[in-house]
């Protein structure tokens, strides 16, 4: 018997937030966007915390920064942001797909069907690219000085 | 309607974060590119206060900590719902969620404030 639908019958649970059918390179993107974006906050509200450390006075906040300035945390650093980049560029592809904008004109359905998905790819790539490129020229930045 | 000026705010809020996070990475993380300062320098105690004193400085980070931590959570809200809670676990996850968010505000704006009217070093 067919479960009665209800507002929260999400069969998938846990499941669904990584999984759903046969997607593809946009899928990992999504997955991407929320992982980054979880990483982004939980980031924030520790910054915020640590931050709140100066008020403890200058010595303090001389050893909390020196604890930044270890290998380990440059590479955090950088990952943080990466992680911004990638959430930032994949926020303006999906702003763009939310305005309707490159995903072609609408057609009658009519089979062979065109997916708008395709039509969208080549900018998916482009913002891609661009991200690839602004995350190495952070690096670059934060690494080579 | 609700949920729709929830998420139009959450969308709104996008570009205040993209250029104060940007003016806050150019400051903090990206000092030697953008002020010929080291990083080091860029984070010192003196520095972080002295910059900290200035009412632009102040007015740039309330701001990005309201749509810094509006988008963030309301995104973590929107990843947390759709799993299948029940009415009530859902209000509590949305009671919850501004909870954190009104406690973290409240923190950083209470930092932030600190910093704008210390005495200086």
């Amino acid at each position: 018997m067919a479960n009665k639908p209800t507002a929260y019958n999400n069969r998938l649970g846990l499941k669904g937030w990584v999984y759903a059918g046969n997607y593809t390179f946009e899928r990992y993107l999504y997955i991407g966007h929320r992982l980054s974006g979880l990483g982004l906050i939980a980031y924030m509200v520790l910054h915020i915390i640590e931050t709140a450390n100066r008020m403890r006075g200058e010595e303090a906040w001389a050893a909390l920064m020196g604890l930044f300035a270890s290998p380990v945390f440059k590479i955090v650093e950088y990952l943080l942001f990466a992680a911004a980049v990638f959430h930032a560029m994949n926020g303006v592809r999906l702003l763009l797909v939310e305005l309707g904008f490159f995903l072609g004109k609408p057609q009658e359905p009519i089979f062979p069907y065109k997916s708008s998905v395709m039509k969208h790819r080549p900018l998916t790539y482009i913002i891609m690219l661009l991200a690839g490129l602004l995350m190495a020229l952070g690096g670059s930045s934060l690494f080579f000085k | 309607m609700r949920e729709t000026r929830l998420w139009s705010l959450h969308i709104l809020v996008i570009p205040v974060i993209a250029v104060l996070l940007g003016m806050h990475f150019a400051v903090q993380h990206y000092a030697p590119v953008f002020y010929g300062m080291s990083v080091e320098k860029a984070r010192d105690f003196a520095t972080m206060i002295e910059r900290g004193r200035s009412t632009a400085q102040f007015v740039v980070y309330i701001l990005l900590l309201a749509a810094g931590l509006y988008h963030g959570l309301y995104g973590t809200r929107g990843i947390i719902r759709e799993l299948p809670l029940s009415p009530a676990m859902a209000k509590v996850v949305d009671w919850g969620i501004l909870t954190v968010g009104v406690l973290i505000f409240a923190l950083g704006a209470y930092v932030t404030w600190w910093t704008f009217v210390h005495p200086g070093v």
